[in-house]
């Protein structure tokens, strides 16, 4: 997590570079990639095993569309598990936002703008709900978005009596509602925001699901490296006592993350609703596992303090890319868990920062101590 | 050079108990440890006779804890010998101990509260049935039978949690007692014990005295050695200085050991720069009570004022509360708890919370800085800003070429020693890292600082550096209360020296007219000495 832009020293030895910081300095660069090698892989064997099928446009954005009501779960999980949290909530939450919304929609006819607007609301009063329990009664986070688990869901079930609910509502003459129609716009394949013509992927189209997924990873990046609220959620995660004796509002940032999370749910509901035509009174179950998985396969430490959004992004497009390369190649769904499962284990070692950071970080240290012996002036 | 003196004391056997004659039960020959850049240890030795109450004396970090716990076989790695009954023994766990016949009741009692009395005293080695079950009748029945040696009347069965500091405390002993010790070894005893419970701990001593048992017991209260020890070691800075017996020592003459060190460290704190006429912070009948599960000590009606350019020292023996009256003042205790009123500049603060305190002026310096005022995960230019990022914040933003300017600054300013501002704290020194804790603070603009312990763990030149930011924080106008466990630097830096015994003020001293024995000797007594301003 890059906190600072430059780096004095840096600059100083910009001036003159030695061979041994050329070598540190493409060590670092690597060192920056290997988040993306997992991603790089996959890609690889998606492209070496399919090759067109699986490198197009419309397989790629459907692939991700599929995952982005998941995705967008997987940023608010991010925010959490960066404040040393979990939330097991998300995809009950999920579940309630999107009926919800299927509701608003089929008996009200609300607009849609209006409909996703509501449905963040409940979501971030779910996660209030969460924070509060968590900073005020002290109740450790997974036990209360467990709880939080089992309510939502009920209350969810209980909304729709048990039965799902179709989000295309026929008007007489055979055409969608208006409202109903735009609704649509958010999940449904094959409605882009443009389409182009891009060499060696060929039609690309912004698909609406992706394009919220990707402008909700932007604002969030931003929020956690340029805002005072994201380095406090950091503080927080890294240490809770030194960031309390720093001064950071521990509670009011801990109850804001979980209505985030809440809040992003809400968001993702309507799109999951969306995207598969109708609010199941079972939609969004087992989501925020795959949120975890992909917050941690991006380097998200369930320890607190450590993970970026970007980190995120890249998670929940291995796992998203991954089930659509082993479905082009036809594994079982059952193998695809097993792999799957395989995939969280081997990703998090590839990525933690040890395997070449640390080794870089040692080796700077070990430089930083010679340096000075030598009489070298570029230590302070 | 000191080991002449300590040579002079171990070398001559010390017959001072009720003398039994033959060899000592326990010789602790040239003991030597040193952790990571600092020798603990040198080669001490004491020898003890069975029935000996031994007492250990010496400032915090003179070395009597670990000397015992590698007695216990807490410490598995020093250099020297260990010989009981004359025998050498290896000693490198406490399980070896243990089997040895030697126990150690720690200063953090070592209960599971959950289990019961009995099954804490057989923990590891519960008695079993012909069926291989627990046998609970005989182990609840020797229990009992131990308990009743102490004159202890706990039920057996009931769970640990349930019973008393002070009963807890014997439950420990009755454990000891279970595993036919020979040596035990109690680490402050008494620290949390009222004067009735500590009466009777005392009289289970000389039972188990009577009964050939050696006792090895640290203590900080002068007062209690006359009643309970036969004798006396004190250490300095890991150093033996010598072995008395007690009837041949006067308390006043023990201070003057336990502290005697020569000035080791130059203190740049030059002329006075206190400005009577400007008091920065006013601290009138503060109290703070004992919250139920937290570990804080109380304070009892503590009133003071800091001025500009002032440096006031708080000495104290551990657990006098001193940590607690920087807490109290900076908010962290829960207002509840609080009695009293804190003022800034004349102007009520009563801090609610850390926050609140440090929009006010104040900041804080914390005794551990790893687990309380960094985030040691992060970079040196994340913590240095965290506290002050407000003012680097423009509506949502964090303006980050202004902040990397703070951070280069601080880092040039304060000489902190970082590859870069990037650097995870983590790989700083322990001087560095105090460092980047000061440029935090500093970074609020405070009008008092609060420094608790802020030289400790830290090597000779990154303190004397502390020392002279502390010099030139004063005379830019910032006064600064500081806690200390060392002595010389608290009468090296401060213009007062205020003195806690048991969450009270016992003394209080002004720059120049103050020996180390005058504190200690205020800092053991146990009724109010003087209170003035």
């Amino acid at each position: 997590m890059s906190v600072d832009v430059g780096d004095p020293s840096v600059k100083r030895e910009n001036i003159v570079p030695s061979p041994r910081e050329r070598f540190t300095r493409v060590l670092s660069v690597l060192g920056s990639l290997q988040g993306y090698i997992g991603l790089i892989l996959i890609v690889g064997f998606g492209i070496l095993s399919k090759g067109d099928i699986f490198w197009n446009g419309i397989n790629l954005t459907n692939a991700i569309g599929a995952f982005s009501s998941r995705g967008i779960l997987a940023v608010g999980e991010t925010l959490v598990i960066l404040i040393a949290g979990i939330d097991l909530s998300v995809g009950s939450i999920l579940g309630f936002c999107s009926m919800t919304a299927a509701l608003l929609l089929t008996t009200r006819d609300m607009n849609p703008a209006l409909i996703v607007l509501i449905s963040m609301l409940v979501g971030a009063f779910f996660g209030f709900c969460n924070g509060a329990a968590t900073s005020w009664l002290r109740i450790q986070s997974f036990v209360v978005t467990l709880a939080m688990l089992s309510i939502a869901r009920g209350l969810d079930r209980e909304l729709s009596n048990n039965v799902s609910v179709g989000t295309q509502v026929v008007l007489a003459n055979g055409h969608l509602a208006p409202n109903s129609e735009s609704f649509q716009l958010l999940g449904t394949p094959g409605h882009n925001l443009f389409n182009l013509q891009i060499p060696f992927i060929g039609q690309v189209g912004i698909y609406y699901p992706v394009l919220a997924f990707l402008i909700v990873c932007i604002i969030f990046q931003f929020i956690l490296s340029r805002t005072r609220f994201g380095r406090h959620i950091y503080a927080i995660g890294g240490n809770e006592t030194a960031a309390r004796l720093s001064g950071v509002n521990v509670m009011l940032i801990k109850i804001a993350v979980f209505m985030l999370a809440g809040m992003l749910a809400g968001f993702a509901g309507p799109i999951d609703a969306a995207y598969s035509a109708s609010a199941d009174p079972l939609a969004g179950q087992s989501f925020e596992l795959d949120a975890i998985a992909a917050a941690v396969i991006g380097g998200a430490s369930l320890s607190g303090g450590k993970g970026t959004i970007i980190g995120t992004l890249v998670g929940a497009l291995i796992l998203t890319l991954l089930d659509n390369v082993l479905g082009l190649n036809a594994v079982s769904d059952n193998w695809q868990l097993v792999i799957k499962g395989l995939i969280v284990v081997v990703a998090v070692v590839l990525q933690r920062p040890g395997i070449l950071t640390t080794t870089f970080a040692y080796v700077r240290s070990i430089i930083a101590k010679i340096r000075p012996e030598r009489g070298g002036d570029k230590e302070v | 050079m000191m080991s002449a003196i300590a040579g002079a004391g171990d070398n001559k056997p010390q017959d001072n108990s009720e003398s039994n004659g033959g060899i000592p039960l326990l010789e602790m020959v040239r003991i030597t440890k040193s952790f990571p850049g600092v020798q603990a240890l040198k080669e001490v030795s004491i020898s003890v006779r069975a029935g000996e109450v031994r007492a250990l004396l010496g400032e915090n970090g003179a070395g009597k804890s670990t000397l015992m716990n590698i007695l216990d076989g807490v410490f598995s790695e020093y250099g020297g010998e260990i010989r009981l009954d004359g025998h050498p023994v290896s000693i490198r766990s406490p399980r070896d101990a243990q089997k040895l016949g030697i126990a150690m009741i720690h200063q953090e009692l070592n209960l599971v509260p959950e289990l019961s009395v009995s099954d804490n005293i057989f923990l590891g080695r519960e008695l079993r049935t012909p069926l291989g079950t627990i046998d609970l009748k005989r182990m609840q029945h020797k229990t009992a039978a131990l308990l009743a040696e102490l004159d202890v009347t706990i039920s057996s069965t009931r769970p640990v949690r349930m019973a008393r500091v002070a009963e807890q405390q014997l439950i420990e002993v009755a454990k000891a007692l279970s595993l036919n010790a020979r040596i035990l070894i109690m680490d402050e005893p008494t620290s949390a014990l009222a004067d009735a419970e500590v009466q009777r701990l005392f009289k289970v001593i000389r039972q188990l005295s009577a009964r050939g048992v050696a006792i090895l017991y640290i203590s900080h209260r002068l007062e209690e050695l006359q009643e309970i020890a036969h004798s006396v070691t004190v250490m300095r800075d890991g150093e033996l200085i010598g072995t008395h017996a007690l009837a041949d020592v006067a308390r006043a003459d023990l201070i003057p050991m336990m502290v005697g060190r020569p000035l080791q460290e130059v203190f740049p704190k030059g002329e006075s720069t206190v400005r009577r006429d400007q008091e920065l912070l006013r601290v009138e009948h503060l109290s703070l009570s004992v919250d139920k599960g937290g570990s804080n000590r109380a304070l009892h009606d503590l009133s003071f004022t800091v001025h500009a350019g002032e440096i006031i020292g708080f000495a104290g023996l551990m657990g006098a509360g001193r940590t607690e009256v920087l807490e109290a003042i900076f908010g962290v205790h829960p207002r509840r708890l609080l009695s009293g009123h804190v003022y800034v500049k004349g102007k009520l603060l009563d801090a609610r919370s850390p926050r609140q305190a440090i929009r006010r002026g104040l900041a804080f310096v914390t005794e551990d800085r790893k687990s309380q005022s960094l985030v040691t995960i992060l970079s040196v230019g994340f913590n240095i800003t965290l506290a002050a990022l407000r003012r680097f914040t423009r509506g949502m933003l964090v303006n980050q070429q202004q902040e990397q300017v703070a951070v280069v600054d601080a880092i040039h300013n304060l000489r902190i020693k970082t590859p870069g501002s990037t650097t995870m704290v983590n790989n700083l020194s322990g001087g560095n890292q105090q460092k980047v804790v000061l440029a935090k603070c500093l970074l609020t603009n405070p009008q008092v600082i609060l420094m608790d312990e802020p030289t400790r763990g830290i090597d000779v030149g990154a303190k004397s550096e502390i020392y002279e930011q502390m010099s030139r924080l004063v005379s830019a106008g910032m006064g600064i209360i500081m806690v200390s466990s060392e002595l010389p630097e608290l009468l090296g830096m401060c213009d007062r020296i205020l003195v806690l015994s048991d969450g009270r003020l016992t003394g209080e001293f002004q720059r120049g007219e103050v020996t180390q024995e005058m504190i200690l000797e205020a800092a053991t007594t146990q009724e109010v000495q003087a209170h003035v301003n």
